[in-house]
């Protein structure tokens, strides 16, 4: 029983016709729509970052000290090769609306590789984190007299870093899907509005990185190691 | 219909070509401020240095590769509302637990649990 | 003209499945989906409503009657998750705001009809989510509704999975609101613009702003608090530091502008009922319109009024209070917009303007004492006593829940074709409304001599306000059962309605038949009218509606 858009005309009183906007191919409505759905989770980054500053008005001390402590090499490389792969996202984007699909589908691809070496680079992270006695339930973040405020910023920077990671995973997942749909021709430089979406969606990502990384790992640089 | 046009335009093509690759550089620029900020300038204000470069690299991101700029008016009449909400939640959260009054008497808020 | 309704052929998510059922389960049709919603809603509601009695009469008497302390925790806890998160939450614009909305504004179908369909099916697992716990190991949550830490996070009971349901209804919420949004910016029929709007219009869009906005950073906190179960990060905990007052903060963040989400597209049927059956133009309609975007803004910066008594400071103390006497001006607005309205009109006393009326008198009681529970002194007075128990009963119940009632009679008709019998839905009004006000009102008494709520037991004293309330109870419960069963006996055995039995203004009565085509107008009109246009108390705006251009 498909449901296409029957072209339809609204008559007013001096007889003129006004076209009538119906939800199939809604371009335009399918962006705000979107730009909506990213409202909530900036209001969920949000919250999440309420949190942080939360106990950074509490403990501002523990906070720089355990911020000189992360590893700002590490973060600095994810930072700018997620700078880089939301370029190579946008490019891939107008590569799209100028009629390029196959070059399009290489500035996916080259974002989907970018985004997994960034979670290849968290993991390292991740993974030093541990080896210096810092993780979720481990080591210092449940030892009794550690500092209180080094312990919430380090649960925050699991959970937030986590979360973020995740929508990382997701975007790469919705590369795939949407690699998918342009190889089977549901995408298309006339009709891309799922390509304009993912990346707004990737677009996102990278801006929440953006506040991300300098709260982590820069408010406590001037200190250094 | 005006609205639902996605046409393909090469001219136009060119000229946002260019726009992406002037907004890469200025992020990079603006990260590479991120790095030596603590070490050159306002050392002793490095929480609120860092979130004025972020807010910066946020409104490259978002007027430009995000096409807010030449997006309908509502669509940044709707951010702007959506951010001015954030804003109140954190100013008078914050506001909140900077006056708490009874800071010292408990370890919570005073931060040393013994 | 197709003369077939919806009810007889729909559009699918997929395929084109022969049977009946299948078809209802897979429809993508506005108006459908709002129906499912309302059996699986109304459902839990009399499961809710159900626990709701076994509490009272557990509270007959002092002491133990039925079951003990450690139930009746998790029986209100269980009684407040239906009813907010399933019941009340969804509410209005689920129902309504499907069925109604799309057909108000010509328009075909919302703007993201799959997106409806899935946002549905989240729903309903979010319900069964919800119930699975009841059947858990521990049993189901003993927290209360509003899952307070570190307590949530200790107890033994089954919380985790309550916090994944109250997600994935949340998830829904939001989905359906931004539905709603981009419905109401996109399809609005040629020449409607946001002042020609119907006023219930006004509510779904106030309420999808709340439902987008708020909604996530309850979400973002329910699922910190199972990172601080399953992996401790700590910010809930106080052993690590963790401040429960910030738990408090980001709850209330969501579920203060959420009762706005409740009222909001309330009182927009009430905008609609009170025209119609007054025979005028609503008074004031650009106030009333503005005063629902007010309300969901003001909505938004109050919530620090529950953390009063909370280790909040005194300074945020004096800011909420402050904000929080806002709320009763646009709220004010309406009421005399209302009452204007009303004014020197030959009033139709059918029986959606009767609960209209009702309404106003139980929410301007609900209305008042939340104001009076606003003052920061009244308020430790009163804070978590049987009089905010009120307070929220005849705001919610008595507001929202009695006003989707009022709907309910106002719009059966572009349901079902038919029309339920007037004196019994009078009746049964009756009997609501005066089991509801015996039921409720001691409590304000109770509550005032300090009576605690969420208490097994009590002293002798509040003996007699509880007898009351459990026979105000009863009342209420058979007023609802005879008032189901008209509606389901109108549904099947009414006489057929017509389309506009009313003679209302709206576009949703001027459907070619009743019930609703599948395809909704047949021609969609142009509007250059406002939609409350009557003259000697016929509608102004007249429609051929072969061509569906004006004649008048």
């Amino acid at each position: 029983m498909a449901h296409e858009y029957v072209p339809e005309v609204a008559i007013d009183r001096e007889g003129n016709e006004h076209l009538v906007q119906g939800w199939q191919d809604d371009y335009f409505g399918g962006k705000m729509g979107f730009w909506l759905f990213m409202f909530t989770e900036v209001m969920m980054f949000s919250a999440m970052f309420l949190t942080l500053s939360y106990y950074y008005t509490l403990h501002p001390q523990d906070y720089t000290e355990a911020s000189a402590h992360l590893n700002r090499l590490l973060g600095g490389f994810n930072t700018v090769i997620l700078l880089i792969s939301a370029w190579t996202m946008g490019l891939g984007l107008l590569k799209m609306r100028s009629g390029d699909v196959s070059g399009a589908k290489k500035f996916i691809l080259a974002t989907m590789f970018i985004a997994a070496l960034f979670l290849v680079v968290k993991g390292f992270e991740w993974h030093e984190e541990y080896e210096h006695g810092i993780f979720l339930g481990h080591g210092h973040l449940i030892e009794e007299g550690y500092p209180l405020g080094k312990k919430l910023f380090y649960g925050m920077y699991f959970t937030m870093t986590g979360l973020h990671g995740f929508h990382v995973l997701i975007g790469i997942g919705l590369m795939i899907w949407l690699l998918k749909r342009i190889n089977a021709g549901k995408v298309t430089p006339e009709h891309h509005i799922l390509h304009f979406n993912i990346a707004l969606y990737w677009d996102l990502v990278h801006l929440i990185w953006v506040f991300v990384f300098p709260y982590f790992y820069m408010i406590g640089a001037a200190h250094g190691h | 219909m005006a609205t639902n046009e996605q046409t393909v335009d090469t001219a136009l093509y060119e000229r946002e070509k260019g726009t992406y690759h002037k907004i890469l550089i200025g992020l990079l620029i603006l990260t590479a401020i991120t790095f030596v900020q603590p070490h050159l300038f306002l050392a002793h204000a490095t929480f609120e240095a860092q979130l004025l470069i972020g807010f910066a690299k946020a409104w490259l991101i978002v007027a430009y590769y995000m096409h807010l700029k030449s997006e309908k008016p509502v669509i940044g009449i709707m951010v702007a509302f959506a951010l001015m909400l954030v804003l109140f939640f954190f100013v008078t959260t914050i506001i909140d637990v900077h006056h708490f009054q009874f800071t010292d008497e408990s370890y919570i808020t005073n931060g040393t649990l013994k | 003209m197709s003369a077939k309704s919806y009810l007889e052929e729909t559009h699918t998510a997929f395929g084109h499945p022969k049977s009946k059922i299948l078809q209802w389960l897979l429809t993508i049709d506005h108006k459908r989906i709002g129906i499912m919603y309302a059996v699986v809603m109304f459902f839990f509601f009399f499961v809710a409503v159900g626990i709701g009695m076994t509490m009272r009469a557990e509270l007959w008497e002092p002491g133990k009657q039925l079951v003990d302390p450690h139930t009746f925790n998790q029986l209100f806890t269980l009684h407040g998750v239906i009813m907010i998160f399933i019941f009340i939450v969804p509410g209005i614009p689920a129902i309504f705001g499907n069925i109604i909305m799309p057909l108000m504004i010509g328009a075909k179908d919302v703007s993201f009809p799959r997106l409806n369909w899935a946002n549905f099916w989240l729903y309903v697992i979010g319900c069964i989510v919800a119930l699975f716990s009841l059947w858990g190991e521990n049993g189901f949550a003993d927290t209360g509704w509003t899952f307070y830490a570190p307590y949530s996070l200790t107890t033994s009971t089954n919380v985790i999975p309550v916090l994944v349901a109250a997600f994935l209804l949340g998830m829904s919420s939001i989905l359906t609101g931004l539905n709603f949004l981009v419905t109401i910016h996109r399809l609005r029929a040629p020449g409607m613009d946001f002042f020609k709007m119907p006023l219930f219009v006004w509510g779904i869009y106030a309420t999808g702003w709340i439902q987008l906005l708020a909604t996530p950073v309850v979400g973002i906190t329910l699922i910190l608090a199972m990172l601080e179960k399953y992996f401790g990060i700590g910010i809930f905990d106080p052993a690590k530091g963790g401040d429960p007052v910030l738990f408090e903060h980001l709850f209330w963040i969501y579920s203060h502008p959420a009762v706005y989400l409740m009222i909001l597209p309330a009182f927009g049927v009430m905008s609609e009922i009170i025209p119609t059956f007054s025979r005028k133009e609503i008074f004031g309609y650009r106030t009333v319109a503005l005063s629902s975007a007010a309300i969901a803004g003001i909505g938004y910066l109050v919530w620090g009024h529950h953390l009063f008594t909370s280790g909040m400071s005194d300074l945020a103390k004096t800011i909420f209070s402050f904000l929080t006497f806002f709320v009763a001006v646009p709220t004010g607005i309406k009421f005399y917009d209302w009452v204007a309205t009303m004014y020197k009109a030959k009033i139709v006393l059918r029986a959606p303007m009767v609960w209209a009326l009702g309404t106003m008198i139980t929410f301007v009681i609900g209305g008042l004492t939340g104001v009076t529970i606003t003052m920061i002194g009244g308020d430790i007075h009163l804070q978590d006593t049987y009089y905010s128990v009120a307070h929220f009963h005849y705001a919610i119940l008595g507001g929202v829940v009695f006003l989707m009632f009022a709907g309910m009679h106002y719009w059966f008709p572009i349901i079902t074709g038919k029309m339920y019998n007037e004196k019994n839905a009078i009746r049964a009004f009756a009997l609501i409304f005066v089991g509801f006000n015996l039921l409720w009102f001691p409590m304000f008494i109770a509550g005032y001599y300090g009576m605690p709520r969420r208490y097994f037991d009590y002293l002798p004293e509040f003996a007699i306000y509880h007898k009351i309330a459990f026979v105000g109870g009863v009342m209420l419960v058979i007023g609802l059962l005879w008032m189901f069963y008209n509606l389901i006996q109108g549904w099947r055995k009414g006489e057929p309605s017509g389309p506009n039995p009313w003679n209302a203004t709206t576009l949703e009565w001027h459907l070619p038949m009743a019930p609703a085509p599948l395809d909704n107008h047949t021609k969609v009109p142009y509007v250059d009218f406002r939609p409350y246009e009557y003259k000697h108390g016929e509608p102004v705006v007249k429609f051929d509606y072969e061509t569906m251009r004006r004649i008048d």
